[in-house]
């Protein structure tokens, strides 16, 4: 039997939901090539010089991509790249969640399991909020809160994300842990982290009222 | 052959087309087309709303890709070049179908190309007339835009009249609002002007007459407004002298267009969403006799948002070997004519 081609053993991630976008790819579990830039702005641009610039252009045989929460613009970027290559390369697409990895990150550089609350930029001034125990297991749903909610929610003595800094500041006696998914990092997600198919986690409804300012129900 | 996968998601509607560039007729151009239209999701806002648009292509885009794909029977690796709509339009839904456009492309290895929404427009005349030649003048009116062109060849745009305000489309959507006939506008507009007077009411003509080239619709907008709320005249009345007003503020404008334009113009075009209306149409079939030039309108179906057009477009693009890098921008706002003069008013309409 001739051996399987090295796309079929490779997984591609693509990060562009928060203000990093990162990609990366890897062949029978291991990283063999990736890029993480803090952008801020203009993933719509980076993310597929990214990929192309990967081994074989980053060909795999699965696609993994953060679906949310973040920016809205970030999300569908990853989104609609990971769906072409799926459907250029017949390859299966899977997702998992922004809190995931950088709780998995937080785990890991911290040297060992420790409950972590993940804390990241949110839309129009609240913060995404996530509390995971020791063993990474998610303790809540994902909300989305003023910054005066989101810090009294506050259990864990690790806070992780991008305005865990502002958590620290706020809370003495918090460890913060200042980190933005990086695509290099997905071996760390836990198998439970990972989705099938891609749904967007947008983390809040769309800003949109009707005639007269009235929410949508 | 020249296959073309053409991508279109500037504003409400995701589009997916198969062009074959080299075909002859435009049956056989269009090899085929999907078209989502997201009216059901806005309407309850009474006008698209970008955050919901863009999450609508997002949701649809690539199903209808590969759906597009199996209605031609052809694959991907069958594709010459991938054309992406890259503005000027709602950036979020751009950014979605732009993002998907080079995607398709790196994983294939065909060449992307970005295309001017309006390029896509201006174009799809040629698209549905295979005998229309360059140069022509176009008048281009949609929703978001109102303008007239000198189309003088593939990316040669001389703009000769813009909006100072609002787009023509947009005054067809606005009264809509105002007599309370829902979301889109345009065509109920038209509908009920059917059953009404278009001399009952009284409206402005704003510029008409003018040595000024460019459109003005805010205070037609205006004034229909102030006719309703007097409470003398019917509904149909209203919708009927709108739109007479409106047409005769274009047929105004283009005529001096056509003055202003080079002599040997081979047609006046017109194309856009609003192109569609048939009094429109009609009152340009009259102007373009005068001017002793023939009226090309493309078939309705290709009027309003479309990736037959923007497939079409890159066809012209491509046959003269032009491509663009992955890293090419989205631009929320994008005019054909680069070198024209900034008008008063005008934003993202000029």
């Amino acid at each position: 039997m001739a051996d399987a081609a090295p796309h079929d053993r490779r997984r591609l991630v693509i990060d562009s939901a928060t203000e990093s976008c990162s990609v990366a790819l890897f062949e029978d579990g291991a990283l063999i090539a990736g890029e993480c830039l803090m952008l801020g702005r203009g993933h719509a641009e980076k993310l597929v010089p990214m990929i192309a610039a990967l081994p074989d252009r980053g060909r795999a045989a699965t696609i993994l991509v953060n679906s949310g929460p973040g920016s809205f613009t970030g999300i569908r970027v990853g989104l609609a790249a990971a769906r072409a290559l799926a459907l250029a390369w017949n390859a299966t697409v899977r997702s998992y969640h922004s809190p995931d990895l950088i709780a998995a990150m937080a785990r890991a550089q911290h040297g060992g399991p420790v409950a972590v609350d993940v804390v990241m930029t949110g839309g129009h001034g609240e913060w995404f909020v996530r509390p995971f125990d020791a063993d990474g297991l998610a303790l809540a749903p994902l909300a989305s809160l003023s910054p005066d909610a989101a810090l009294a929610r506050l259990s864990a003595p690790l806070v992780a994300g991008s305005q865990a800094a502002a958590c620290a500041d706020a809370r003495p006696g918090v460890t913060a842990m200042p980190l933005w998914p990086d695509a290099r990092q997905a071996g760390l997600l836990p198998a439970t982290a990972l989705g099938d198919g891609a749904a967007p986690a947008y983390g809040r409804a769309p800003d949109a009222r009707l005639p007269g300012g009235v929410l949508p129900a | 052959m020249a296959l073309i996968l053409g991508i279109e998601s500037s504003c409400d509607e995701t589009a997916v087309a198969v062009i074959d560039g080299s075909a002859k007729t435009l049956a056989d151009r269009i090899v085929a087309q999907r078209i989502a239209s997201q009216d059901e999701a806005h309407r309850p806002y009474g006008g698209v709303v970008p955050e919901i648009a863009a999450r609508a292509h997002a949701d649809v885009i690539a199903p209808m890709v590969a759906a597009t794909l199996a209605d031609a029977g052809l694959t991907l690796d069958d594709m010459d070049a991938i054309a992406a709509t890259a503005g000027p339009g709602l950036i979020g839904g751009v950014m979605v179908g732009l993002v998907t456009g080079k995607a398709l492309a790196m994983a294939s290895g065909k060449p992307l190309i970005g295309i001017n929404h309006l390029e896509g427009h201006a174009l799809s005349p040629r698209l549905a007339d295979p005998t229309l030649a360059y140069p022509y003048c176009l008048l281009l009116v949609s929703g978001g835009h109102c303008q007239i062109l000198e189309v003088i060849g593939l990316g040669q745009y001389r703009r000769l009249a813009t909006t100072i305000d609002d787009a023509l489309g947009e005054a067809f959507d606005k009264t809509a609002k105002v007599l309370g006939l829902g979301y889109p506008g345009g065509p109920a507009v038209e509908r009920l002007a059917r059953e009404g007077n278009p001399r009952a009411v009284p409206l402005p003509r704003p510029l008409v007459g003018s040595g000024e080239p460019h459109f003005s619709f805010a205070g037609l907008k205006s004034a229909v407004l102030r006719a309703r709320d007097s409470g003398q005249y019917a509904p149909a009345d209203l919708a009927a002298s709108f739109q007479q007003a409106a047409i005769d503020c274009v047929i105004d404008r283009t005529r001096g267009a056509l003055a202003a334009c080079a002599p040997n113009m081979t047609a006046l075009v017109v194309a856009g969403g609003v192109a569609a209306n048939a009094a429109l149409r009609g009152a340009l079939e009259a102007l373009a006799g005068e001017a002793g030039l023939p009226l090309v309108a493309p078939p309705v179906k290709l009027c309003t948002d479309n990736a037959a057009m923007i497939g079409w477009a890159g066809a012209e693009r491509f046959a003269t070997g032009q491509s663009d890098p992955l890293d090419l921008p989205a631009r929320p706002r994008w005019p054909l004519d680069d070198s024209a003069a900034p008008v008063r008013g005008a934003g993202v309409k000029a």
